[in-house]
């Protein structure tokens, strides 16, 4: 340690204790400053230049060739539906999320026998690897044997293949991802609901308030802040969701549900076309950048601090 | 905890519990039916796996593991998930504890700047940095093995297990290092004997969620693992998923596998419900 290098008995120690310190923070944060370095922020110029060449292992291509890939997707009517739908499904996803994260939250927080087991139970889908929760669907929404077309059948007596139909695949694959993040919203709304101070619902039932009179001015104002941040938090997390669009539906049918990650798949681990792949992961963390900085505004905006 | 009382005033809480437990039953049954649904697929023969239509209870057996084990080093996939997670938790903690002691601690110039850099790095989504990583990794001679996917995940992990660390030391009194300093105690002594000891339930909680999380993983060992070096479960069952059966896909292995997936990290977080909880809402309250 930097303790042992710092002569005792000097008049003059070539070091000054202000530096010592600083040298030892240094030495504390290193280890992940290098990883990050290392890991994130030389990997992202790395991508930034890349997607300035036709780099391409098939090809065996590796030179500059300035814009020519933007260029390129600009004219991509296929990027422009992953765009769309990256978007939707981010948007659709966390809208949802919200408002069944708030209800799970809700009905968690009642009084009832089992309440432990129900809460136990909650962080079940947050818990699964994404992937076989994409499966466990896939498997559950099945042409042929699948339960989810059976019920409906039962009930509508309608024959439903939701997979092979672009708008139904969509339509699973949000409701799946909802499935799957909606308890992770509902954990933390519930510590929300359970900082709200009980006198104050005491008072407004002294006042006559009825349930959902009470819930609506004093539980909702109280967590709204809360809703909005951890939507953010989810649109900036989601913009870059992966492993069940891969697993549930990975893209199909057709491009129905092709989103930018999966394009990057695609294009990079699947063709190899490296210098097409990394334009468009530029193109995804641009987006992520904007939404994220217009996050960080209103959370300036409103004081909340980091 | 149910104690004898009265019979209940009728308030609109409680007028309908019946109608609460309802929702109760709805709620399990939408959160429990995939994990219901291939339970069940795993542990029953093929035939009744696919009948038309859907069987809910079927005489269980356990062959279609072994007929998982058939195809798939499924043992070794095994030992390696818990390799890489429980290596990527250890270096994930060691590295974030350290760096966040020194944020939290030391009023140095710079230190919020490379807190807010850190938080705002887990932003960074994993695929965009897929293809130069695997350029780090063949460079490093890291490529399909489980030491280059504990480097990367760790490094990916450690962002949000800085910020809820430093939240959590933030709220630890000073005084007692203060009293140690004085008395003369090094800092490693410090550290260790002290703040270690203090951040220990904070930690355990980062080691479930960053466990998890690592288990869970599916991008890098599917783009950076080629043989039974390296392999993970998540990618065995998309290789299972791969594969075609009489029926189309074979559900029943890819069901044996997802569950063998699911227990571990089902039965963590059923009996770390608490420690995980207060992990996830740090984030949320600051």
């Amino acid at each position: 340690m930097v303790g042992a290098t710092a002569p005792v008995a000097q008049r003059r120690p070539w070091i000054r204790p202000a530096q010592r310190r600083y040298l030892t923070f240094l030495l504390l944060v290193a280890p992940i400053v290098i990883l990050r370095l290392y890991t994130a922020a030389y990997p992202i110029a790395r991508t930034a230049y890349l997607s300035l060449t036709n780099s391409s292992l098939l090809s065996g291509t590796s030179e500059l060739i300035g814009l020519e890939n933007y260029r390129a997707l600009a004219d991509d009517v296929a990027l422009v539906g992953a765009v769309r739908f990256t978007l939707v499904f981010v948007l659709g996803s966390t809208l949802l999320q919200l408002v069944i994260g708030l209800l799970v939250a809700l009905l968690l927080n009642a009084k009832f026998r089992g309440r432990g087991f129900a809460r136990s139970i909650n962080l079940i889908p947050w818990a699964i690897p994404p992937i076989v929760a994409a499966y466990a669907f896939r498997w559950l929404l099945d042409d042929q044997f699948g339960l989810i077309p059976h019920w409906i059948n039962v009930v509508f007596g309608q024959r439903l293949a939701p997979l092979s139909s672009p708008f139904l695949a969509q339509l699973s694959l949000i409701l799946v991802n909802v499935w799957k993040n909606a308890p992770f919203m509902a954990v933390v709304f519930l510590a929300g609901l359970q900082s709200v101070p009980e006198d104050l619902y005491e008072a407004a039932k002294v006042d006559g308030a009825s349930g959902f009179q009470r819930f609506w001015a004093i539980t909702l104002p109280m967590i709204v802040p809360l809703l909005i941040a951890q939507g953010m938090f989810f649109i900036v997390w989601q913009l870059a969701a992966f492993d069940l669009i891969f697993g549930l539906t990975n893209g199909g049918p057709g491009v129905a549900t092709v989103t930018l990650s999966l394009r990057i798949f695609q294009e990079g681990l699947l063709f190899f076309k490296y210098g097409v792949a990394s334009a468009v992961s530029m193109v995804l963390m641009a987006l992520v950048a904007v939404v994220g900085l217009l996050g960080l505004i209103w959370f300036r905006r409103r004081e909340v601090v980091l | 905890m149910i104690t004898p009382r009265s019979r209940p005033r009728r308030s609109p809480d409680q007028a309908a519990p019946w109608g609460l437990y309802a929702l109760v039953a709805l709620f399990a049954v939408i959160v429990l039916i995939p994990f219901y649904w291939m339970l069940k697929s795993a542990l029953s023969r093929p035939d009744d796996v696919f009948a038309v239509p859907p069987q809910y209870l079927t005489p269980p057996t356990l062959e279609n593991f072994g007929r998982l084990a058939e195809q798939v080093p499924i043992v070794r996939y095994f030992a390696n998930s818990i390799v890489f997670a429980t290596a990527t938790t250890l270096v994930t903690l060691a590295a974030s504890f350290l760096a966040a002691y020194a944020i939290a601690r030391f009023d140095v110039p710079g230190r919020n700047v490379l807190l807010l850099a850190l938080v705002i790095s887990t932003a960074l989504p994993e695929i965009v940095t897929i293809i130069p990583l695997y350029q780090v990794l063949r460079d490093l001679h890291l490529l399909d093995s489980l030491l280059g996917l504990t480097f990367i995940m760790s490094s990916v992990l450690a962002p949000f297990t800085v910020w809820v660390l430093v939240a959590f030391i933030r709220q630890v009194p000073y005084e007692i290092e203060e009293a140690a300093v004085i008395d003369g105690a090094r800092l490693p002594e410090i550290i260790w004997r002290i703040v270690l000891p203090m951040t220990a339930p904070a930690l355990a909680t980062m080691a479930v969620i960053n466990f998890v999380n690592a288990w869970n993983n599916l991008l890098y060992p599917l783009a950076f693992s080629s043989s039974v070096q390296s392999k993970t479960l998540s990618v065995a069952i998309t290789e299972i998923f791969q594969a075609r059966s009489p029926f189309g896909r074979p559900w029943e292995l890819i069901s044996s596998l997802g569950i063998t997936m699911m227990i571990p990290v089902v039965i963590l977080a059923v009996i770390s419900q608490r420690a995980i909880v207060r992990g996830l809402t740090t984030g949320a309250f600051k």
